[in-house]
């Protein structure tokens, strides 16, 4: 009963109260990207998939080792290539103690086995073990699996398409995925994360913040300390100088 | 409760003592003749020192290990809920919440005696959630903060009905943003 | 000593900021009697009065402090009156600013207004600007009465001596004594230096965020953590503000001789100094997003805060006082009574600053129950304390022996306030969610403790009316034309 009253008086007096105004601002779902969250914590369908080793299913590969799948297709004139170099070089200065293999499939059905195996050569990772390029013949069911849908786009014959890896683990589940050109902390949780290991807290990428505590750098590929983490020292950093400079004057002998 | 109870013991105790002390070094000054007071004070202030210093570094090794961060870090989940929190709701699902296009279910259950793991977001202010047992005990929480997924990981070991709490100000209707679920 | 003007400007001060303290009283028990179903009013309203409530309290201590320690600062140093007169007048109009904003505005977004709250718009339009704008019009004056009496004591002080480095040895042959009382002003002031610095970059983030027309949106971590640093700081530096005044005084009017400055004395204040910069990473420790090296520090950095500021000043006071003879006067009652509402609430603080302890307590009754015990039962005292020794000192009449009427006035006042805290305390232990404007049934017993404590809470404003009189008659002395004669002690 008074839970009822408790309810409708403030509901009614919310609305009565709070004359909601003008200005339009972003919510949460404009500035940040949630599909990435999607499908996380699924089973992956087992795909079929044809490889230079042969053909065999996602489930024999992910059986032996977690999976970092990445997606891509080869006549892209975009995003692919510095995805994959990326990731590549992220992965290389990253310390490898935890176990994954890097499965790069394409997405594109015109693309042939041979293709992808060119698509390695240019990395020059057609003979590392842990790095496996891949076509299947099930596209529709993998992007459906993932929630992944690039547009084609006839005037510029491309894809249009987002950066995308989706990480598995041993037992096939979708542990993380990562859209967009992330930074090595997030590619390490992500391996964490198909390693088993917990990480309690991550970021969802942001459309259009800038300050946020560390950011990445693509030029020196070190992780730097960015404005966030400067604007939190800033106040001591004015204040100290200015004791500096205020300290630096004599005092009037007393 | 017995953790509730004990801190409130606890700090009850220690107002106590310290009410005590200084009624006790109060009186000890009322209606003196002369100065009576400590009188090699730097010997006893170091001991003094010395105890709190160690009373505090032993309570950090006692109680830092406790943190919850790492709670349930080596189990695999039985049971995900996302969870958006927004103005004066919480939208839970099994499945990934898109606030563009919410949806959500409206009976949420977990397993007992499993590890369950929220993964706690907002779609407008900062939210907190915290979960409460049917006698109205806070046993868990984490904050829903916009832009960031966090994921608090709890064993239910009682079945029955849980409320969700709204625990960080966001605005008139704070009060009233609440949910439940089920474990059994 | 004070020039007349400034007694003037003191006493202007004592007197807006007791007006505005039973005002912001009155706001707090509206509140707890709503929360106790005694009276009925809409949440809006009911989060209009939180917020205006908490802005208020915190603003007049914090500035209750700076006056205080400014008024003392005239002992050692060349203080200015219309540096002071500038941020009295600054701090009104900002005031002003805030409760049109709050009570005609309905702005109430919390007096912490956590990003991105005060944007979702649930208010007048205009309200949000002209918030951020009082906010500014506070955060100017203020900090440039932070930076001006930095400067006074730098024109005596060198920088080292001002920190008392001078004293970290144990030799005691000194050139230049520091006293305790600039020590910790000065440890205070750029405390509270730091914190407006970052309300600024805080309030710049705000409008930039504002006049962006959404193509510029913030990070909410990094506000909140901007937010609490700000928030944090400025209401702990307000207490040493307190103590202050307090290591200024006390001994003097207990008829003790004065502190002096010792090696533990000048090394506790500067580690506090620092401690308590990071210490503001607690209020953050639900946020599972926070970097853990931040958590960790954030439990260190509050254990540690209180061992040199509070252990020192606990010493210092037991061995200033215990068997000695001591004139008890309403003013060092008060700062007795204060450092034990202090120490109490600190204890408070330091249950809930753990982070184990923190899952079950964050934002439940227990947090405005430690901070209110050391501000209604600390902080405040502290600061009545120096307005009685200066009412005394405007109106040239002596501090009297305490009395029967103005121990029971005391007792009223320690029986209402500490009633009122309580109910907060047993409340947050039970899980009893704070800055809720009406508490949902399954908490049975949280209405009742909400009503009793608004009863304490009344109390404890009669108590402080009671004594207010004799303060606010006293410092409207300096006012009239006829002086007093200038003082021979
Ligand atoms: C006896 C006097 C006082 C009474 C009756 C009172 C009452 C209250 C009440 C009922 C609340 C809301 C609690 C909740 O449900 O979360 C509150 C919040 C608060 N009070 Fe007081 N209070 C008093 C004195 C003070 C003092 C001296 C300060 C000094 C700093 C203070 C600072 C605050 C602050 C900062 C808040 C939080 C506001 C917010 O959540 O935005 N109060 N007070
Ligand atoms: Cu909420």
């Amino acid at each position: 009963m008074f839970k009822s009253i408790f309810f409708f008086t403030t509901l009614t007096s919310l609305t009565l109260s709070t004359p909601l105004f003008g200005q339009t601002l972003p919510t949460a779902g404009d500035i940040y990207n949630f599909s990435e969250e999607s499908k996380v914590y699924t089973k992956m369908i087992d795909i079929p998939l044809n490889t230079m080793e042969g053909n065999f299913h996602l489930s024999d590969l992910y059986a032996q080792k977690p999976i970092i799948m990445a997606l891509v297709f080869t006549r892209c004139t975009g995003i692919c290539s510095p995805f994959l170099l990326q990731l590549h070089d992220h992965l290389r200065s990253l310390d490898n103690k935890r176990k994954f293999s890097v499965l790069v499939v394409s997405f594109d059905p015109k693309d042939s086995l041979s293709e992808m195996q060119s698509l390695a050569a240019r990395f020059q990772l057609q003979n590392n073990k842990q790095w496996i390029f891949a076509t299947t013949p099930q596209i529709d069911s993998l992007k459906t699996a993932i929630d992944f849908y690039p547009t084609w786009d006839s005037t510029t014959a491309q894809f249009d398409h987002e950066a995308l890896l989706v990480g598995i683990n041993e037992n096939g589940y979708i542990g993380k995925k990562l859209l967009g050109m992330r930074d090595e902390r997030a590619l390490l949780s992500l391996i964490k994360e198909i390693n088993n290991e917990f990480v309690f807290s991550y970021p969802l990428p942001a459309k259009n913040t800038i300050f946020s505590c560390f950011t990445y750098d693509p030029a020196t590929g070190k992780k730097k300390p960015s404005l966030g983490l400067l604007i939190l020292l800033l106040p001591a950093i004015i204040t100290l100088s200015l004791l500096l400079w205020l300290g630096s004057r004599k005092p009037k002998l007393n | 409760m017995k953790e509730h109870m004990f801190i409130l013991t606890l700090f009850l105790v220690l107002a106590v003592i310290i009410a005590g002390v200084f009624t006790f070094v109060y009186r000890s000054s009322v209606g003196n003749k002369e100065d009576n007071g400590i009188k090699n004070p730097t010997g006893k202030r170091f001991i003094f020192f010395l105890l709190f210093t160690g009373a505090m570094v032993i309570l950090l090794f006692i109680t830092i290990p406790k943190s919850p961060y790492y709670a349930f870090a080596n189990d695999a989940p039985a049971k995900v809920i996302h969870v958006s929190a927004m103005q004066y709701m919480f939208m839970m699902s099994s499945q990934a919440i898109d606030p563009n296009n919410p949806s959500m279910e409206p009976d949420i259950t977990v397993p007992v005696d499993k590890v369950v793991e929220f993964r706690v977001t907002s779609s407008d202010v900062t939210h907190g959630f915290g979960i409460y047992n049917d006698k109205a005990e806070l046993i868990t929480q984490t904050q829903a903060m916009p832009g960031y997924v966090n994921r608090l990981r709890f064993k239910f070991t009682k079945p029955g009905n849980y409320n969700i709490l709204c625990l960080e100000y966001c605005g008139a209707g704070h009060a009233v943003m609440r949910s439940s679920f089920t474990v059994n | 000593m004070p020039t007349l003007s400034f007694k003037r400007i003191t006493s202007a001060w004592i007197i807006t900021i007791l007006v505005l303290f039973v005002l912001a009283i009155s706001f707090g028990i509206t509140m707890r009697f709503n929360q106790g179903r005694d009276i009925d009013i809409s949440p809006v309203t009911f989060y209009s009065l939180m917020t205006v409530h908490g802005l208020t309290m915190i603003g007049i201590w914090a500035v209750a402090g700076m006056a205080a320690v400014n008024y003392l600062l005239a002992r050692y140093v060349k203080v200015s009156t219309s540096l002071n007169v500038f941020a009295f007048v600054l701090t009104v109009v900002g005031v002003v600013i805030l409760w049109v904003v709050g009570f005609i505005g309905k702005f109430h977004a919390g007096w912490t207004f956590l990003y991105p709250l005060p944007f979702r718009v649930a208010w007048e339009e205009w309200a949000t600007l002209w918030f951020l704008i009082g906010l500014t019009v506070l955060g100017v004056g203020w900090l440039v009465w932070s930076v001006g009496m930095i400067m006074q004591i730098l024109k005596k002080y060198t920088l080292g001596q001002s920190f008392a480095w001078q004293h970290f040895t144990k030799k005691h042959d000194v050139a230049v004594e520091t006293p305790p009382f600039i020590l910790i002003t000065m440890v205070s002031i750029i405390g509270i230096l730091i914190s407006l610095i970052t309300a600024v970059i805080l309030l710049v983030l705000f409008y930039a965020e504002y006049f962006s027309n959404g193509t510029f949106t913030n990070d909410p971590l990094l506000m909140k953590n901007l937010t609490y640093f700000f928030g944090h700081t400025i209401a702990n530096e307000a207490l040493y503000l307190g103590l202050a005044t307090l290591y200024e005084l006390l001994p003097e009017v207990s008829g003790r001789p004065k502190f002096k400055t010792t090696w533990y004395v000048a090394v506790g204040w500067n580690c506090t100094m620092v401690f308590v910069l990071t210490a503001f990473f607690h209020h953050l420790y639900m946020d599972f997003v926070q970097p853990y090296g931040f958590q960790l520090v954030g439990q260190f950095a509050s254990y540690f805060a209180s061992i040199p500021s509070a252990a020192v000043t606990i010493v210092s006071v037991i061995v200033l006082i215990y068997g000695n003879k001591i004139k008890w006067s309403l003013t060092n009652i008060l700062f007795f009574l204060g450092l034990v509402g202090w120490i109490i609430g600190g204890v408070g603080a330091l249950i809930d600053a753990t982070i184990s302890n923190n899952i079950i307590l964050h934002n439940t009754l227990w947090v405005p129950a430690h901070f209110h015990t050391y501000n209604v039962m600390g902080n405040v005292l502290f600061s009545l304390a120096f307005f009685v020794w200066a009412a005394n000192q405007f109106a040239g009449t002596d501090s009297k022996n305490i009395s029967k009427a103005q121990l029971v006035k005391l007792s009223i006042l320690v029986i209402g306030g500490f009633g009122f805290v309580l109910m907060f305390y047993i409340a947050g232990a039970y899980s009893v969610p704070r800055r809720y404007a009406l508490y949902p049934e399954e908490f049975t017993s949280a209405a009742i403790l909400a009503s009793a404590g608004a009863w304490f809470a009344l109390a404890y404003l009669i108590a402080i009316l009671l004594l207010l009189g004799n303060i606010v008659s006293k410092c409207l002395k300096v006012f009239s034309s006829s002086q007093p004669s200038p003082l021979s002690h």
